[in-house]
């Protein structure tokens, strides 16, 4: 069957299946709205193996370490915020990289504690290594993951 | 070793919580903001292309166009086949109010709404069925008021002060669409544009408005027993003669007799006597819409048709421009549409005017009616004190002197002569404003008939005309 | 890595994309026969698909959505500049898809390193004054293009990826402050300013104010986002001040603009539908005549109207596709930068690329179509991907390998933290 003269000479034809193939595309992004959805479990492990799993725990609290780059510090745009007075406004900088988590002193006051340690340049981060900044300790721990992997 | 006891029996390891720190999340909050903005703007678009696409269809020039039809259905302009398939002159009566595709005219009824009157729908498109104009116009009345005219030249404009409905709007001369514009230069001058929406001299009719001044600044009863002298003319202080039509004068008379005789004198000497302060007029002709002294005024909109608005020169109560504007001559200019509208106001005895609307209804092109009625109103033009006032003093005009003219019909009138001089010809249009009252026909018009001879057919015929071709039909 | 993702989702999406592609090729067979032209349009599309998919397979599997939504764009937008106004393939669109496909690959591993790319900054630098120098002493006389014979290039279009590498910053950098007169600032901040002003400066000189929107949305959120980093938390009143000065800017600007601008910004189309209005009105009238569903795909005459494959290609795949699918497309370029709404960037320096990405491409878009359909001033910018130009299209690829770069990152950095310290 001739499809061009079809569609010239009714163009209803044509309009049906130009919708068609319109929605054949509408459900193609659909499925790349789906797909992106996937794409967010599979960073979140990914993340989750880079940054293998560690958090800071303090008091009780947990801190999660959700970025390649955490503040820790009294002002309120730091990511882990500590309210004391002892603090400073930006004290602390944990970055991760080649799977390491480091972390340095930003110019803190009290300077940063690693296991009883002041540190002078950046220290790399192992599990159960305390962190004292100011009067506050955290340490480290490594979260389930199982959620997530 | 005693640390990793301790580490045993830490109570359970916490799940961990892979969620990106707020500083991250900013990122996608910024970035969720501007999606959300731009869809937004889309969706408004895709609305706005859909709702305008008819009106840019209508500006490409490749658009058909549909039917304009009077009340009763009867064809007023037709788009879809040639004007020539009906009757010789069908059109010729409405002609320069309806216009047409053409471009020739652009202040009419088809011009304004053209994007209601193309075939056209987004869903459609351009194959849709013929998109249907309906008017308030009663087409028979329209074309016995122009056959009244005969020879004449003129406008008559009426509408129902109750609903708004514009029933009638004639200006003759007027161009037959159906004939095109091969031979425009031998068209008589003025057929290509509706006179009731371009502003005249008012004549006399101009008292009306001056006496609804006067009775909102000096009160009905100050004024209605207010006495003065007309001995066929009157000398202003600066010296300037304002001269009666009457050339013996009407004598000494009040307001009553005065307004019927349509005495200049009288109403000169209340401009001048400070009865009515100056400021008082103008603040009164300005809440009415005139355009006092080249201060600015809103056009007033017809369905998109535009009337300018009315206009005059009151600087000095002492000076003969001023008094002479205030009697409807000289510099003053009303519009027959506006001058319907007052008397609408009159006629209600509210002093705010039903807004005058043309279109009815629209039928588009995928069939949906939509109505386009308006019952909107005027701001307070006068009190309705004066409004009551007023309307009495017109009544009493209509019963005493055109009971013979106007038969039956419960009207008030008013009548006047405007000395017009165009290019240095001087002539004289016969005027005549004015309601009925009568639930059968409740109208208010402006009679408008240029360059009137005493033998003529007068306004007040054309208005029994207008009358009875109304009462019975609407 | 990729053993832990779902390894069905990756070929089924490229499967649906070709799939998608197969059957807008089927709808053009079908309006113009099965002619050679369709038939090599068809090869080209349908290889590129599939070749790209199985590249992409093996050589990464990393952040699939914009891979997929970029390759189902380019194709797409393939067979709508073939289509228009009668069937002939768009063979330098296509190779300038595929070309800005390979750039967002190639920008994406240069970036995919944050620490890396922003010890790179010095060439961002370089590569924008480079770029600057170019359009102030190659291009002719105050015009915005250089031309090299058989091609021309538009170095303003690709100062954009190169000026978000810039906009972009870590809090590190932030923390690096230094002191002249007793004055503490960030140089960085200081360095991003002096870039805004000669880019504005630059547009300014060159009468090319229509891309200087799209530069002050990515300057205004580098800025806006170095403000959170280390500033207080944004408040409402402060957001005000912001939104209020921003306004002040537009109207001062409103006011100063050349009387070119001010024409434009004043026209009225329907006033002058066959001088500055033309163009814009054609276009309103085609998106008219197109409906929902289009005129089909060849049956366009806006073609014939200058600019119809560039700044008012909206209102021409309308015409012949409908308002629905032009919706839809644009709908499809706008899951690039709301990508990042899935996978959250995981530092400073590649949020601060995917937000200026989003700023380029939604400020770059809304002018075009909002401007194209007479909502605001007319402006001659480009839809990414869709809009035919080669400089345009590698630009936006660039751009794309950005996002893709902020959702799989990779944090290595062997020699940065010797080097910082405090």
């Amino acid at each position: 069957m001739d499809f061009t003269l079809l569609f010239e000479r009714y163009p209803f034809f044509r309009e049906a299946a130009t919708a068609f193939v319109v929605i054949f595309v509408d459900i193609c992004a659909l499925v790349i709205l789906i797909a992106a959805g996937r794409e967010r479990r599979r960073g979140d492990r990914r993340w989750a193996k880079e940054g293998r799993g560690y958090m800071l725990a303090c008091a009780g609290e947990l801190y999660p370490l959700g970025a390649a780059e955490v503040l820790i510090g009294r002002h309120p745009s730091a990511d882990i915020q500590f309210p004391d007075t002892e603090i400073s406004r930006f004290h602390a900088l944990l970055t991760l990289s080649d799977g390491k988590w480091r972390i340095e002193d930003i110019g803190a006051h009290n300077g940063v504690l690693v296991n009883g340690r002041k540190i002078t340049k950046p220290c790399t981060l192992h599990l159960n290594d305390s962190i004292t900044i100011g009067s506050r300790r955290l340490v480290v721990i490594k979260g389930d993951g199982k959620d997530v992997a | 070793m005693a640390q990793r006891q301790q580490l045993r029996q830490r109570p359970p390891i916490p799940a961990l919580d892979v969620s990106a720190p707020r500083s991250m999340r900013r990122a996608g909050k910024w970035t969720a903001l501007f999606l959300t903005a731009f869809i937004i703007g889309l969706i408004y678009l895709g609305w706005r292309l859909i709702s305008q696409s008819a009106f840019y269809m209508a500006k490409s020039g490749q658009a058909t166009y549909g039917k304009v039809t009077d009340r009763t259905g009867d064809v007023l302009f037709d788009g879809t086949q040639p004007l020539n398939n009906y009757e010789w002159g069908h059109f010729a009566d409405v002609g320069n109010l309806i216009g047409d595709t053409s471009g020739q005219m652009s202040n009419t009824v088809v011009a304004r709404n053209l994007s209601d009157l193309v075939n056209y729908s987004f869903t459609y498109g351009s194959g849709a069925d013929a998109a249907v104009l309906e008017t308030t116009l009663l087409h028979r009345a329209n074309r016995a008021v122009y056959d009244a005219y005969g020879t004449k030249n003129g406008t008559t404009i009426a509408y129902n002060w109750k609903t708004g409905e514009v029933y009638v709007c004639v200006s003759r001369p007027c161009v037959d669409i159906a004939q095109g514009y091969a031979h425009i230069a031998e068209m008589a001058e003025g057929s290509l544009l509706c006179k009731a929406f371009c502003p005249t001299v008012p004549g006399s009719t101009q008292k009306v408005s001056t006496l609804l001044a006067a009775y909102q600044s000096a009160g009905v009863d100050t004024v209605n027993g207010q006495q003065f002298t007309c001995s066929g003319s009157w000398t202003n202080p600066n010296g300037d003669v304002i001269k009666c039509h009457q050339d013996y004068g009407h004598g000494t008379q009040d307001l009553a007799a005065a307004f019927a005789n349509s005495c200049n004198p009288y109403f000169a000497q209340l401009v001048q006597s400070g009865i009515v302060p100056l400021s008082d007029i103008i603040t009164s002709y300005t809440r009415m819409g005139y355009a006092v002294n080249g201060e600015k005024a809103e056009p007033l909109n017809l369905n998109g048709i535009v009337i300018q608005p009315a206009s005059t020169t009151l600087t000095d109560k002492d000076q003969f421009e001023t008094e002479w504007g205030a009697l409807g001559q000289g510099k003053t200019l009303v519009s027959p549409f506006q001058l319907m509208l007052w008397q609408g106001a009159i006629a209600n005895g509210t002093g705010t005017a039903v807004k005058p609307y043309l279109l009815s209804s629209k039928t588009t092109a995928d069939h949906k009616q939509i109505s386009l009625a308006s019952h909107l109103h005027t701001d307070q033009l006068f009190t309705p004190a004066a409004a009551k006032a007023v309307q009495e003093v017109m009544t009493k005009n209509a019963a005493e002197h055109y009971y013979v003219s106007l038969g039956n019909y419960t009207c008030g009138v008013k009548s006047g002569t405007a000395q017009v001089s165009d290019d240095g010809r001087k002539y004289e249009n016969s005027l005549l404003v004015g309601y009925c009252l009568d639930e059968s026909c409740p109208v208010a018009f402006c009679i408008l008939i240029e360059e009137r001879e005493s033998w003529d057919i007068t306004t007040a015929q054309i208005a029994k005309v207008l009358l009875d071709s109304l009462t019975g039909s609407i | 890595m990729a053993k832990s993702s779902k390894p069905l989702s990756h070929p089924f999406l490229f499967l649906l994309v070709l799939l998608a592609h197969s059957a807008m090729m089927l709808l053009v067979a079908c309006s113009f026969g099965i002619t050679p032209e369709v038939l090599k349009m068809a090869c080209a599309v349908l290889t590129a698909d599939f070749v790209g998919s199985i590249i992409l397979a093996i050589v990464n599997r990393e952040a699939c959505t914009v891979d997929t939504v970029l390759l189902l764009v380019i194709g797409m937008s393939t067979i709508y500049q073939s289509c228009f106004g009668g069937l002939s393939f768009a063979v330098k669109h296509f190779v300038f898809g595929i070309a800005a496909f390979v750039m967002c690959q190639i920008s994406y591993a240069v970036t995919r390193n944050p620490y890396r790319a922003e010890r790179l900054k010095p060439l961002w630098y370089g590569m924008f004054f480079a770029l600057v120098a170019a359009i102030f002493f190659l291009t002719g006389s105050r015009g915005i293009w250089i031309d090299l014979g058989p091609i021309t290039i538009q170095p303003s279009e690709f100062v954009k990826p190169v000026f978000v590498l810039i906009c972009a910053s870590s809090v590190r950098t932030q923390l690096h402050k230094s002191e002249i007169a007793g004055i503490h600032f960030v140089p960085d901040n200081l360095m991003l300013i002096f870039c805004t002003i000669v880019i504005a400066a630059l547009q300014w000189w060159c009468r090319d104010l229509g891309s200087l929107p799209t530069f002050v949305a990515i300057a205004g959120c580098g800025i806006l986002l170095r403000f959170c980093y280390l500033r207080e938390k944004i408040s409402v009143r402060l957001m005000v001040f912001l939104g209020a000065c921003a306004v002040m800017a537009v109207v001062f600007a409103w006011k100063l603009a050349p009387e070119y601008v001010q024409a434009r910004l004043h026209s009225d189309i329907w006033a002058d539908m066959s001088g500055s209005g033309y163009q814009q009105v054609k276009a309103l009238t085609a998106i008219a005549e197109g409906g929902w569903f289009g005129k089909g795909a060849g049956n366009g005459t806006l073609i014939h109207v200058a600019a119809s494959r560039t700044d008012i290609v909206f209102s021409t795949i309308c015409e012949e596709w409908g308002l629905f699918t032009g919706m839809m497309t644009v709908v499809l370029v706008l899951f690039l930068p709301g990508s990042i709404l899935t996978v959250p960037p995981r530092s400073y320096y590649h949020s601060g690329l995917a937000v200026g990405v989003a700023a380029a491409f939604i400020v770059q878009m809304a002018l075009n179509i909002f401007g194209s359909c007479n909502v605001i001033p007319f402006t001659g910018v480009t839809i990414p991907f869709i809009s035919q130009g080669g400089s345009s299209m590698l630009a936006s690829g660039i751009l794309a390998g950005f996002l893709k770069a902020a959702q799989a990152p990779v944090l290595t950095e062997k020699t940065a933290p010797k080097k910082e310290g405090r």
